[in-house]
């Protein structure tokens, strides 16, 4: 058998369609943290969490960017962060590397480097300093006395960090938190927006994103108008015409919130942004539009462990290479030159002496006449599974939302946003596609084939509303693509007949229902997060840290809230459990099925089990009959008797 | 339909090879363009392919228990064990003894040929049934089939076949006998001029299996349409074992509810089998030697060999230690030995070259561990410990139904069954089924499939079935597995000011709404599709009609390559239409919906954004993008070191150009309008539905020089220089594209059209101009179009005059010129009266220009 890494190789065509989640990781992601530190950023209040405890706005941007590169680094363990300080006096110490001749008043606290623990701690070190001692703070990064250092020069410095510290094909960043609406209130204001504004559009030229998180408080709210909203660019990159047209609209990605919601702000935006697909929208013939594929809905796995080598002084990641060998002849063959057909099928003895030539040939060898090709090319392979279809949507009709059954799902969705880009007038297009088909509580049925080397698939598109959440969350107008089962997919019920309750047994068990639904609930997502993944990961970065990782003070937050069950609900099932041992179908046996099989009669009675159990003799049972105790408990059965007597055991042990 | 037990078969294959099988038959077939190609073959090469197909699909499944036999009648020779243990039963071989057949076995049927004598299938039965029945000695539950392939025309000995069929009978034999040109009432087809041999004979054969228990006759063209739809494997799903919990059943059992259950998959994803690898085999020059001796060259043969696929691992050790380095290489060598592949030998070679500097190490020096960042977290387990965990579905509570989000759904769907074995159990789960369906509530569940396992998190859906109640899971996202991205609203739109807009390019208006409201009625499908007995029409499309195309396309394909030898003179055929019935909207809706449509075209005006060129930048950010973004977005620039095989899977990728180059240009005042294109953002927000953008500009399509078109094919050479001169915004590689870039951008006119009408004579003062010429002229012609539209007649009367001094001088170019007067007044002076027609001004007379050309 190949080993087991082997078995989670994919063959590259099918990794095509699994690809999902690897562009996420294919691609790095760089963050500057660009935080003011001016003094009410650095203005202590009380800790509204922790009694007698101090904190600010600075602490609180500190930890969420602790937070945020922990994450980070799970997810994307190649990213780089960095964090920029300004409106401080604080100045570089040495004279070399990034960051040392940035703009006066803005200082490099940690320079764009890759993720890693060590520079986690010093974040949590100096969290901490402050904790003991509040005016760390103001020691390490003094404000500046005089006024503020002009948002241009912030920029200035940000574009110069990124330039000298970012890698060049990454997707870059800058998370800007300040808590100051207008940071040049007086002199030379307008100059200063000029240059904000043109430094700015510097920065968005060299591939940089500004995603700004404003704080607002109860003493000092943020207005966006008062500076931001003629500075900030909507989108990325926009010309100056159209920045001084009024009529244009805010950049999509502003947040204002209160300090405590800063974590959750910035959590919307930890990932980039980015499209699985764009493709054009055909709604008939001869009317298509632009749209863009997105992840929304995507299982987060472990990370995948890799090989490293030990170099003596540090552990280097090995490369690893995949080649494709004939095996007999010891010899690669170049993927250009390789052809594609079906299994050869298992290798069959030769026949005895008669005919020892090659036509059967070896194993694993085909032969055929010279000059004739019995193999696809690479691309007739392709052109097989995409059926010759150019990548795109195509509207195939429209059903009742009813239409879309449950059932019907084999595959988390995508998300489909107009892309004006591409065709012109998408977006009202679409709009006025989505508003009807909510209006009419339609669906539409589509014909999907979202890449190049994808297979077509049917889909529903769901239209989804706006719909705006207590946190401050905005569901996304769009439309969600579900992948419909093929006939292939679909699986027939195996039991199409059995006992059903009787109407007092289905009531005893409404009372208990009742009492555990939650009114206006739904499935909610964000209480439960994935406890294996977060279980991996805790031990991932003690290992990191190399800390002692304590498996009792991790909790599960996926369990049920047996106190809760059993303080609303327990009198009411203790009923239902009763009416059940009292109800007709205790006294029934099911006739054994037909099998083709005949077998020995093997049920045993649950009570002389138990009898056995109770006098310690389950030995003198036979394997079978414990097998078939054990099957019927849902229990495994594998193993040796011993085993299964163990496990009979145990079972009566806990019951 | 209950599905058979899969494998645990044998089939023999009982073949004809008599002299009549050697006929040759004319077969028509459609390529996979729907071209038709004819075919000439035997019979015994036409029925062989039914064989064939059938092997094949043993093949394919890989089932160690599916076997089968080749046993052939009217061979010259005799052998089988029959024959050998009491004699007679001539001219029937035993070909192919039982056994999991592979690509061989097809191989070794294409040898076969047509014989001079004549076999009797009876015999040829009686054979084979034995053979089987030897070969499964105490097999019982083996199912048993035989196949005969047979044109009929042989005769028969009629004797005693009862007994055989009450053999066959009494061993659960079945039968079917596939005829070349047998009658057949479904396909309407009767052979003309049949023989009196082969009408007894068919009518022989359909007694015989019509006695029979399993027993049937058919036609070879039936038979052969029948292998080419596309089937629906039926999966039967397991019923595993589980436990459906609620409560704390450890502690507080009495109060806590534990049912077994069982689960079975509902809906399970299909992919196409994946294609296997393969290589032409070189052959060493010994080979040669000894083919030659062998065979005729014409009688040469290809090898194709299955390829493995390998993993190496390398290391890059530069920055390491040099000592180290040699130690670890010794260990590597000692590895090798017990290894012992032999496989390393011309590899090391092979590595230095691809890998550069990197080098290779085993796979057994390697440790596991995590990268977090760029510290590392050993892990020899491949995993840290698990979360501990017990199997089971435990319940955590209830919501109603209508609030569940469907999108979240996860992925496969599965039942959850009370207990067949248990009545208790089975009446249990139905009161919850039938509780929680009469609330119309949903359960939220966490499932562990086995001890240890991660858990899911799911919903659990009450279906009551007509005669029996179950619940359905569908598998929820965790908070990780939730992507918050945001996105612009498309309704709620608001200016800088802080106003809601309500008009606006991006929200459509009445009349719009209008249109689309039609637009989705007429396309309604629910009244589309074929009629049921009493002539209502059903809903078009169904998930259980709707085959995987890819699936069924690539089987097809498959089975295609490995019975045919060579699929250019074979070529595969169309997809069966089954596979595309859903792949356009029926032609009901579109007749009905083609007013609607024609209206929706009218009022929303979407059009396509022409392709932009992506220039060079100031920071040299490009973005390259993959496939799939090419197609609507195009650069030209696109990094050397791209490799070709890479870029398809990825959606974006960006690839910086170093910028060296293009750094100084433009460093003037159009700073903003040269340097962008960060094609993603480039153009939203500029699109007003009154202002359509941009027809492809005319003269573009006028290029009979083969000079550049202005948006470049994507196979553009890597390293175009665009040939700026410093200061220039239009440079001399593709100065129409970077003209007309500019141009479309607005403001800098004056300055694009001065920076062309230098590259065009420098250009064309250049030696070897000539081949630039017609491109030159569309320059001039877009060029000169240009300056009448924007005002700048001026500029063009000045660079004319220019050039033509230029053209004229020594050493110029006077054929240039020459070619411009030719195109007479097109390209000359712009007059005072053309000049009035656009709204502009001139001081030049019709008479001064139509002079200036002349000379």
């Amino acid at each position: 058998m190949p080993p087991y890494d082997d078995w989670n190789k994919i063959d590259e065509e099918e990794e095509e369609e699994i690809q999902d989640n690897s562009i996420f990781e294919s691609k790095r992601d760089v963050i500057l943290f660009c935080i003011d530190c001016s003094a009410s950023m650095l203005k202590l209040y009380d800790d509204p969490n922790y009694e007698d405890v101090q904190t600010c706005h600075l602490y609180t941007a500190l930890e969420a960017a602790v937070q945020i590169q922990k994450r980070k680094i799970l997810v994307g363990p190649n990213d780089s962060v960095g964090i920029l300080l300004f409106n401080t006096s604080r100045k570089a110490e040495s004279t070399r590397g990034q960051g040392a001749e940035i703009k006066r008043n803005t200082y490099l606290f940690q320079p764009i480097a890759p993720l890693s623990a060590s520079k986690i701690q010093e974040i949590i070190q100096l969290l901490d300093t402050f904790r003991e001692d509040t005016g760390e703070f103001l020691r390490r990064f003094p404000p500046v006395s005089d006024g503020r250092v002009p948002m241009g020069d912030v920029f200035t410095s940000c574009n110069w960090v990124m330039r000298d510290g970012a890698p060049k094909t990454a997707s870059k960043r800058i998370f800007l938190i300040t808590d100051e609406d207008t940071p040049h209130p007086s002199t030379g204001r307008k100059q200063l927006v000029t240059s904000a504004r043109t430094t700015l559009i510097d920065l968005t030229q060299a591939g940089v994103t500004v995603e700004p998180f404003f704080i607002s408080t109860e003493e000092k709210s943020f207005d966006v108008t008062s500076f931001y909203s003629s500075v900030l660019l909507p989108t990325n990159l926009i010309d100056e015409e159209e920045l001084q047209e009024d009529s244009s609209i805010l950049p999509e990605s502003i947040s204002i919130s209160r300090i405590e919601d800063l974590l959750s702000q910035m959590r919307f935006r930890e990932v980039p942004k980015r499209a699985i697909f764009s493709v054009p929208f055909e709604l008939a013939n001869g009317l298509k539009i632009g749209v863009k594929g997105y992840g929304l809905v995507t299982e987060q796995k472990k990370g995948s462990y890799k090989y490293f080598v030990d170099l003596g002084d540090r552990m280097e990641v090995a490369t690893v290479r995949t080649t494709y060998v004939d095996e007999d002849h010891q010899a690669e063959v170049e993927k250009a030159k390789m052809v594609y057909g079906a299994e050869l099928g298992a290798n069959v003895a030769p026949e005895d002496g008669e005919e020892e030539d090659e036509t059967i040939g070896g194993a694993g060898v085909r032969t055929v006449k010279s000059g004739s090709r019995p193999f696809y090319t690479a691309e007739e392979a392709r052109s097989f599974r995409t059926l010759d279809l150019e990548p795109g949507i195509k509207l195939l009709g429209f059903k009742p939302r009813e239409e879309l059954a449950f059932e019907d799902n084999v595959k988390h969705s995508l998300f489909v946003f107009p892309d004006e880009m591409t065709y012109s007038g998408s977006k009202r297009t679409f709009s006025a596609l989505l508003r009807t088909m909510i209006r009419k509580k339609v669906i539409a049925i589509v014909r999907a084939l979202t890449r190049r080397n994808a297979t077509p698939v049917f889909c529903a598109l769901l239209p989804q509303e706006e719909n705006i959440d207590e946190s401050g969350w905005t569901d996304p107008t769009g439309f969600h693509l579900i992948p419909l089962p093929f006939a292939d997919e679909v699986r027939t019920a195996p039991i199409e007949e059995g006992f059903r309750a009787s109407d007092e047994m289905k009531d005893l068990a409404r009372a208990w229902i009742d009492k555990l639904s939650v009114k206006n609930g739904a499935y909610p997502p964000d209480s439960y997060p994935n406890p294996a993944l977060a279980y991996h990961n805790i031990q991932l970065q003690a290992s990191a840290f190399r800390e002692e990782f304590d498996p009792d003070s991790f909790e599960d937050l996926t369990l049920p809230k047996y106190d809760m069950i059993h303080k609303r609900a327990g009198k009411l099932i203790q009923q239902w459990k009763e009416g059940l041992s009292n109800d007709n179908s205790a006294n029934l046996v099911v006739p054994a099925a037909a099998g083709s099989k005949r077998k020995a009669d093997v049920s045993v009675d649950e009570a002389e089990i138990k009898s056995k159990y109770d006098s310690g003799t389950l030995g003198k049972l036979r394997v079978d009959q414990l097998k078939e105790f054990l099957k019927s408990k849902g229990q495994s059965v594998a193993g040796k008797k011993a085993d299964l007597v163990d496990r009979v055991s145990e079972w009566f042990d806990a019951h | 339909m209950v599905a058979e037990r899969a494998g645990y078969t044998v089939t023999m294959f009982l073949i004809d090879v008599s002299k009549s099988m050697g006929n040759f038959r004319t077969v028509t077939q459609e390529d996979s363009k729907g071209e038709n190609v004819t075919i000439e073959m035997t019979n015994l090469e036409w029925s062989l392919q039914f064989v064939k197909l059938k092997i094949q699909e043993m093949i394919f499944n890989g089932r160690k228990t599916d076997q089968c036999g080749v046993i052939i009648f009217g061979s010259e020779e005799t052998k089988n064990i029959v024959n050998t243990a009491n004699g007679g039963y001539e001219n029937v071989f035993e070909y192919i003894s039982i056994g999991q057949p592979n690509a061989g076995t097809i191989a070794k049927l294409d040898k076969l040929e047509a014989s001079s004598v004549c076999g009797d299938p009876i015999d040829a039965l009686i054979v084979g049934i034995e053979t089987q029945a030897r070969y499964l000695a105490n097999k019982k539950t083996w199912t048993r089939k035989v196949v005969i392939v047979t044109d009929g025309e042989s005769p028969i000995e009629i004797e005693d076949w009862e007994a055989t069929v009450k053999k066959m009978d009494d061993t659960n034999v079945s039968l079917t006998i596939v005829g070349v040109d047998f009658d057949d009432e479904e396909l309407e087809y009767e052979e003309p001029d049949k023989s009196n041999v082969k009408r007894v004979n068919e009518k022989f054969f359909h007694e015989l299996t019509s006695t029979m228990a399993n027993g049937i006759t058919g036609s070879c063209a039936y038979a052969l349409r029948e292998t080419a739809m596309p089937d629906i494997k039926q999966t039967r799903s397991a019923l595993l074992g589980t436990v459906l919990r609620l409560g704390d059943v450890d502690t507080r059992g009495e109060e806590a509810i534990e049912l077994t259950v069982k689960a079975s998959k509902c809906t399970a994803t299909a992919r196409p089998k994946s294609w296997k690898k393969f290589g032409l085999r070189e052959r060493t020059t010994d080979e040669m030697d000894q083919t030659q001796d062998d065979e005729d060259a014409a009688n040469a043969r290809a090898a194709y060999a299955m390829l493995k696929m390998r993993s190496e691992y390398y290391v890059d050790r530069t920055p390491g230690e040099e000592d180290e380095d040699g130690d670890v290489k010794m260990k590597r060598e000692d590895d090798d030995e017990n290894l012992l592949d032999a496989k390393n030998d011309d590899e090391d070679e092979d590595k230095e070259v691809n890998v550069e500097s990197m080098e290779k190490v085993e796979k057994e020096d390697l440790i596991r561990g995590f990268k977090y960042g760029t510290t590392y977290a050993p892990c020899p387990d491949g995993q840290f410990p698990r979360l501990h965990t017990r199997k089971g579905i435990d319940i955590c509570g209830f919501f109603p139904k209508k609030n569940f989000r469907r999108e979240l759904s996860m992925g496969e769907i599965q039942y959850i069954w009370g207990d067949p074995s248990s009545p208790q159990q089975q009446v249990a789960l139905s009161s919850i089924v039938q509780a929680m369906y009469e609330k119309g509530s949903m359960a939220i569940a966490r499932w562990v499939s086995r001890d240890g396992m991660d858990p899911k998190m799911g919903v659990l859906y009450p279906v009551p079935f007509d005669n029996v109640d179950c619940l359905i899971w569908a598998q929820m996202p965790f908070a990780d597995d939730v992507r918050k991205y945001t996105f612009p609203s498309l309704t709620n739109l608001i200016n800088k000011k802080g106003e809601t807009l309500t008009e606006h390019p991006y929200l459509p208006t009445d009349e719009q709404m209008e249109a689309m409201d039609k637009f989705v009625d007429t396309m309604d499908l629910m009244e589309a599709g074929d009629k049921d007995e009493k002539g209502n029409r059903l809903p078009w499309f169904s998930t259980l009609e709707s085959f995987n195309p890819a699936i069924h396309r690539v089987k097809q394909a498959m089975f295609h390559s490995a019975i045919t030898g060579d699929i250019t003179t074979n070529p595969l055929p169309p997809p069966h239409p089954e596979l595309l019935k859903f792949f356009e909207p029926p032609k009901r809706v579109v007749r009905r919906s083609k007013e609607a449509l024609e209206e929706c075209k009218q009022v929303f005006k979407v059009k396509e954004v022409p392709k932009k060129v992506v220039k060079a930048k100031k920071e040299g950010h490009v973005h390259a993008q993959d496939d799939d973004d090419s197609i609507l977005l195009l650069d030209r620039k696109q990094p050397s070191d791209r490799s070709p095989g890479k870029s398809q899977s990825q959606i974006m990728r960006f690839t910086q150009v170093t910028p060296t180059k293009n750094k100084a240009v433009a460093k003037d005042a159009d700073d903003s309008e040269t340097e962008d294109e960060d094609d993603e953002e480039m153009l939203l927000d500029q699109k007003k539905p009154s202002t359509p953008a941009p027809e492809p500009r005319p003269g573009s399509s006028r290029n009979p020089g083969g000079g550049p078109l202005p948006t470049p094919a994507r196979s553009m050479s890597p390293e175009v220089d665009p040939g700026r001169a410093p200061g220039r915004i239009v440079g001399n590689t593709y100065p129409l594209q970077d003209f007309q870039k500019n141009i479309s951008q607005g403001d800098v006119v004056s300055k694009a059209v001065e920076d062309l009408g230098q590259v065009i004579i420098e250009v064309v003062l250049k030696p070897f101009a000539k081949r630039r010429h017609s491109e030159m002229l569309e320059c001039m012609e877009i060029m000169r179009k240009t300056c009448l539209e924007e005002d700048e007649i001026d500029a063009w009367n000045i660079f004319i005059r220019e050039l033509r001094e230029k053209c004229l001088a020594k050493p110029g170019n006077k054929t240039f010129w020459q070619e411009i007067c030719a195109l007479g007044l097109g390209l000359g002076l712009i007059s005072k009266h053309e000049a009035k027609k656009h709204l502009g001004e001139s001081n030049v007379t019709q008479n001064e220009a139509n002079e200036f050309i002349s000379t």
